[in-house]
């Protein structure tokens, strides 16, 4: 197979030299097409995220292409040639194909089951289409590690569970209240981890949203970012009533939340479901409170937990998931194998003579009055006609194989006469 | 006819239980998902079957204890169908589908065997009083069962981990939510089918409630479910 990816993730880069790769390529430069620039290129996919720089080719020349690659590589990210040999992979063949169907489903992602790198590889792909460097085989590769990715999302559950501590709060949440729209959430303190988990329960539809805080001026502030409404300390208490969800992260020594208050905020908000994070390190919810009816209490372990078992459970179905991504490079693998020129010029050929002995054999039976001899002219005639039609298109074909460039009319003659089954 | 698709009915609920009990067994919504539509189709030929009935013989559902059995799954089924059109408790009827089927088992041994219906029982009130009390004891059946999955999926979130059982079961607030309606209207029907029977007994009978100890055990259990709703 003359397909070849050559490049470089997380886990076999550090960030300064994929950053350098990536930079380089941003200004100006487009990197397809100095890629196809390249000797003996046919086809080039070039993909550039925050966690990978690849290049994807087919070739008429396999070595050469790839040392021309790794060239090209070499002068783009500055990079020393024992530097840049520890970091870069090249696969060939087969294992480029399976390579690149890990990717798309996003098995070889830094976190396994995200979603961005489909789109991302749909986006190199369309750069890969207008800019003029695909072609049968690019075409139809992608098709198949499209279809892959999306074979692994609905077969596996690799994408379903939350695996971040602000997507497993967001999880929870919508165990406990149902649906999130229009419920409404009150923020104690501050931080990067209870900011996060509130704009993604806000995302998810949750709509009021009071931030409080020791200096009434910060909670102001925050308010402001989130659209919310600022509450003083004072008034803690009464807020528990309204609220459904509480977040709290302050950077209190003890306790700013106790079991009693809680007990008094159900009470009053007779007994609707509350739920309470506390992300806060030394906690600011005494543990006690998760033990009263309709409260339910999680901490910065609790919600870790979660996510570590949603993880565990990521990778288990990172097993099915390999097992279908086999199965596609096999298909994958069997519709290329069809792009020999042989067998492609033996199936042209009985496909017409199939075409041609039917009709003589149509013809024929209504013709009963005509003798032996005027049959056989009759079927010289049309096995000539089949003959000289056939003659062009197949010494073209061979003189292309000769050149090592057939594939792609191969790939258009078995389109065109229908030649595939499927 | 009316016995054929009782037992097409019949068919469709023992369906629709083991739709079920795979989806609770694979932990998987889908399978709930497809397996609603068979219980509504048993649901409407079951209608369908009771409507025939009632025609046939004036207008009241279910003189019989069997037929009321009939008549009682069949109200449960719709109320637990029109609870899933606003939330998302399909796993619900995994608890529906096997009651429902088991009364139509019950009931299914007097299939065909015609009652004629006593004069007695001929009174416009009666259908009233029937009806309202079967489906406000459907209901109480609904309550019941959210009651048991909101218990469930309460141990599983207290437990502080998402288990597969977790993610599978509904929401708290959309069980509690199924639970509080289910009970109020069922109470509230079973209030005022016992007052029409009252009524209507107190034309027949003279008094408004004859000291049978049936009778005693539903006033009991009126009692008992006052206090605890209110």
């Amino acid at each position: 197979m003359n397909i070849f990816l050559i490049g470089m993730n997380h886990k076999t880069a550090p960030l300064e030299i994929r950053e350098r790769l990536a930079f380089s390529c941003g200004d100006g430069v487009d990197p397809l097409k100095e890629i196809m620039r390249g000797p003996q290129i046919m086809e080039a996919l070039y993909l550039s995220t925050c966690n990978r720089v690849e290049v994807l080719a087919s070739t008429l020349e396999m070595n050469e292409a790839i040392e021309s690659m790794k060239a090209f590589i070499l002068a783009q990210g500055n990079l020393g040639r024992g530097e840049m040999e520890k970091c870069l992979y090249v696969h060939r063949g087969s294992d480029a194909v399976r390579h690149l169907f890990r990717v798309a489903s996003s098995l070889d992602s830094m976190v396994m089951g995200e979603p961005q790198i489909l789109g991302q590889i749909k986006d190199a792909y369309r750069q890969c289409v207008e800019g003029n460097a695909s072609g049968v085989i690019m075409n139809k590769l992608l098709h198949h590690a499209f279809r892959a990715a999306k074979r692994v999302r609905t077969e596996t559950a690799i994408a379903e569970n939350a695996v971040s501590v602000s997507f497993a709060a967001v999880e929870l949440a919508k165990k406990i209240l149902g649906h999130l729209q229009g419920r409404s959430i009150l923020l104690i303190g501050a931080g990067e981890m209870s900011e996060l988990a509130a704009r993604h329960l806000i995302q998810h539809g949750a709509e009021r949203i009071s931030v409080a805080n020791r200096t009434y001026a910060r909670a102001v502030r925050l308010a402001e970012e989130f659209h919310g409404i600022p509450v003083d300390f004072e008034h803690l208490e009464e807020k528990l009533q309204e609220v459904d969800i509480v977040i709290s992260s302050t950077g209190a020594a003890g306790y700013i939340i106790s079991k009693e208050m809680i007990q008094a905020a159900l009470h009053r908000r007779k007994n609707r479901l509350l739920f309470l994070i506390d992300i806060a390190v030394p906690r600011d919810i005494d543990p006690a409170a998760g033990e009263v009816d309709n409260a339910y209490l999680y901490n910065i372990d609790d919600l870790q937990e979660v996510v570590d078992e949603n993880i565990r459970g990521r990778l288990k179905e990172a097993e099915k998931a390999e097992q279908i991504i086999d199965e596609e490079v096999v298909k994958f693998t069997d519709w290329f194998n069809t792009l020999e020129v042989v067998p492609t010029i033996v199936s042209l050929r009985d496909k017409v003579e199939g075409i041609m002995k039917g009709e003589l054999d149509k013809t024929l039976s209504g013709m009963q009055h005509l003798g032996e001899e005027e049959r056989r002219n009759i079927e010289i005639l049309a096995s000539s006609i089949v003959n000289k039609i056939l003659h062009d298109p197949i010494t073209g074909l061979k003189e292309e194989s000769q050149n090592g460039s057939a594939i792609p009319f191969v790939a258009v003659l078995r389109r065109l006469f229908k030649l595939d089954r499927e | 006819m009316e016995a054929t698709l009782f037992k097409a009915a019949l068919l469709g609920y023992l369906v629709a239980t083991l739709g079920y009990m795979v989806s609770l067994m694979v932990k998987r919504v889908v399978f709930a998902r497809a397996t609603v539509w068979i219980l509504l189709a048993a649901f409407v030929i079951h209608g369908v079957s009771l409507a025939l009935r009632c025609f046939s013989r004036g207008l009241t559902p279910a003189i019989h204890p069997h037929e009321t059995l009939s008549f009682f799954a069949w109200a449960m089924t719709g109320t637990y169908l029109a609870f899933q059109l606003k939330t998302k408790t399909r796993v619900l009827g995994a608890f529906v589908s096997p009651l429902a089927f088991l009364l139509m088992v019950v009931a299914s041994s007097r299939l065909g065997v015609d009652v004629s219906v006593p004069d007695i029982l001929k009174g416009t009130l009666v259908p009233v009083h029937v009806a309202l009390s079967v489906i406000g004891e459907a209901l109480l059946a609904i309550a019941c069962g959210a009651g048991i999955l909101y218990l469930a999926q309460d141990s599983q979130i207290r437990q502080r981990k998402m288990t597969p059982m977790s993610r599978y079961l509904p929401s708290l607030d959309d069980l509690d939510r199924v639970n509080h309606v289910s009970l109020l209207a069922g109470f509230t029907l079973l209030t005022l089918g016992l007052l029409v029977g009252s009524v209507w007994a107190s034309t027949v009978w003279g008094r408004p409630w004859p000291w049978d100890p049936k009778l005693m055990w539903t006033l009991a259990a009126w009692f008992f479910g006052r206090q605890f709703i209110f």
